[in-house]
């Protein structure tokens, strides 16, 4: 997927393969170890990266795989809600036993 | 109108020809086949070519057992399929089987990998007082779940002997009144144990586990004891109570005491050493586990963690050790072999909360602290003692049990651990019978989901699930894993 680089401190995320929500959860799941800004424009998302103490070039191409892999998690849930979600509430309901039937306040 | 309907019959017929929904993953020089049913089958790559280009015929070699196991479309046998995939995802329908009691923070050891938050024995505040043990028990009897354990941890739990106690007793009489299945297992380091205790336990029918990590050099290594070998009570007690269980005269069910080896970096390329201390203590079977980076062994990662590659490398090593002693006559299983081959080769769930979709958490097992709270594992309580309240789902005290159940911290959890909507996992060959941990996911890479490429728990697991297909595709090795999980 392409990625047009604008500043070595930051990546720019095109909005044809990725979505603002994919690029904000990796700042998200990136949260803990340094601070990224967001600027959101018509041809996609451009991360900016704070001070952190790790080697900002990892921690570019690590953040570059979190936003695939948090842009995979979405298309795959889109295409396997439905699956995905009976699984759930097979799991949730069996779990809950005969305790759902009053709302969940027995 | 007849040209649409001769292009219907001819896309029917491509469908037809075309195989089931299925995993595979090239392995050993072959293709191992896997589906949602649990069945797997090994093809050369010429037929698993043919398979996909939908022209393996019926006089194929591979046909028949292609057929049997759900892989050719137009002779799926959907009872039988039906049937596999209710038995190996029994979970989904039980509820939390499986409840831990931290009985005490306090502990005598100190031990590097610890994951529980122990602290120091002369500790005040941190013991489970008897109204929260009672208010958990009531708790965990609110599952719905058939069969229920109890299983008392700590910290050292025999440092709040007298709960313990109290809480076994209180437990049995409502199994009684109620009519239910009650386990109950007490994870211990021994070195507190006396007669009297022990002689409790057996009358109450409460199994007994401990850790035993090698050799007592490398034990104690791992260990630490201020009051001197933590290996010599752990191996004491461990002869006692298999004395005990092979003597045992019917009136109770004296158990086989359980040992769990936790392998670190001091532990590899010792794993004959190891093992051989298990079958010297006559163990009958040897958990081989990786450390995670939680709890204490987290900041001790450097000294004592490896990575996924070392580690499969210990446990394709130990698990052909374990084999060659079973061909020469000596009895002892791997754990996580079992557990695994339990789901592979007879498509049963063996209720293991590490490795199922959704994971355990919350929906098969619950963590009660000493103080009444709740939470959806003990990994995810050990988080909340480092300052981490993310997968508490409620308190004894405060909360209904459907509330604990339906907690953002359960759903979450369940919700992140789903393999149908996790990136790689959904095409993963061993995604039928594997599962993620999203405290691990958490812990090691910030988020409940992770990311797999880089995670090292799916990389140690899909090495031992390869050591386990490729063990059982020999013919030896695989006839000694068959016998394993054998009705």
């Amino acid at each position: 997927m392409k990625k047009k680089e604008i500043k070595t401190n930051g990546v720019f995320f095109d909005a044809r393969f990725y979505s603002p929500e994919a690029v904000k959860l990796a700042a998200v799941v990136f949260s803990g170890r340094l601070g990224v800004s967001l600027k959101k424009t018509a041809q996609g998302t451009m991360a900016v990266f704070g001070d952190g103490e790790e080697s900002m070039a990892a921690l570019r191409g690590e953040f570059i795989n979190e936003a695939l892999n948090q842009q995979c998690r979405m298309d795959l849930g889109r295409k396997n809600s439905r699956l995905a979600r009976i699984v759930l509430t097979k799991a949730l309901l069996a779990a809950c036993g005969d305790k759902i039937k009053s709302g969940g306040k027995k | 109108m007849i040209q649409s309907a001769l292009k219907a019959k001819a896309n029917k017929k491509i469908s037809e020809t075309k195989p089931p929904h299925f995993y595979w993953a090239r392995l050993g020089g072959r293709v191992l086949l896997t589906n949602d049913a649990g069945c797997s089958v090994w093809l050369n790559e010429k037929d698993f070519r043919s398979l996909l280009g939908g022209g393996l015929k019926e006089g194929n070699p591979s046909f028949a057992e292609l057929s049997e196991n759900g892989f050719i479309r137009t002779q799926l046998n959907f009872d039988d399929l039906s049937l596999k995939c209710k038995r190996k995802e029994a979970h989904l329908q039980a509820g939390p089987g499986l409840h831990i009691f931290v009985t005490t923070l306090r502990c005598n050891h100190k031990c590097l990998y610890c994951q529980s938050g122990a602290i120091n024995q002369a500790s005040k505040g941190t013991d489970m007082s008897w109204p929260t043990a009672k208010k958990s028990v009531d708790f965990a009897f609110e599952s719905p779940s058939r069969g229920i354990t109890i299983e008392f941890q700590g910290g050292e739990p025999l440092l709040n002997w007298k709960t313990v106690e109290k809480t076994v007793r209180y437990a049995r009489k409502k199994e009684k009144d109620e009519g239910r299945e009650l386990g109950l297992a007490l994870v211990s380091n021994f070195s507190l144990m006396t007669e009297e205790k022990a002689a409790f336990l057996i009358a109450n029918e409460v199994s007994v586990c401990a850790s035993l990590d090698g050799p007592e050099e490398l034990h104690n290594r791992n260990r630490l004891y201020a009051e001197g070998s933590s290996y010599k009570p752990t191996v004491k007690w461990l002869k006692y109570f298999s004395a005990k269980s092979e003597k045992q005269k019917g009136e109770n069910r004296v158990f086989r005491p359980s040992a769990l080896l936790t392998v670190t970096k001091y532990s590899l390329g010792r794993h004959k050493e190891i093992i051989d201390e298990y079958v010297k203590l006559g163990m009958d079977y040897i958990f081989v586990r990786s450390l995670a980076p939680i709890g204490y062994a987290k900041n001790l990662w450097g000294t004592i963690g490896y990575s996924a590659e070392e580690f499969v490398k210990f446990y394709r090593d130990s698990l052909a050790y374990i084999i060659e002693l079973n061909l020469k006559g000596t009895a002892i299983k791997e754990k996580m072999a079992v557990m695994m081959l339990k789901k592979i080769v007879r498509q049963d769930d063996p209720m293991f909360v590490d490795l199922r979709c959704p994971c355990g958490a919350g929906i098969g097992q619950l963590a009660y602290d000493y103080n009444g709270d709740i939470y959806t594992c003990d990994e995810g309580r050990m988080l909340a003692w480092e300052g981490d309240e993310l997968f508490k789902a409620g308190n004894v005290f405060k909360s209904k049990y459907a509330e604990v159940i339906l907690s953002p911290a359960v759903k979450a959890c369940a919700a992140a651990s789903n393999l149908e909507i996790q990136p790689v996992c959904f095409r993963c060959v061993y995604k039928p019978f594997c599962g993620v941990c999203p405290v691990y996911n958490y812990e090691a890479q910030g988020s409940l989901w992770g990311s797999m490429p880089s995670n090292e728990r799916c990389a140690a697991l899909k090495g031992i699930f390869e050591t386990v297909f490729l063990s059982l595709r020999d013919k030896k090795s695989g006839a000694v894993l068959r016998s394993w999980v054998e009705k």
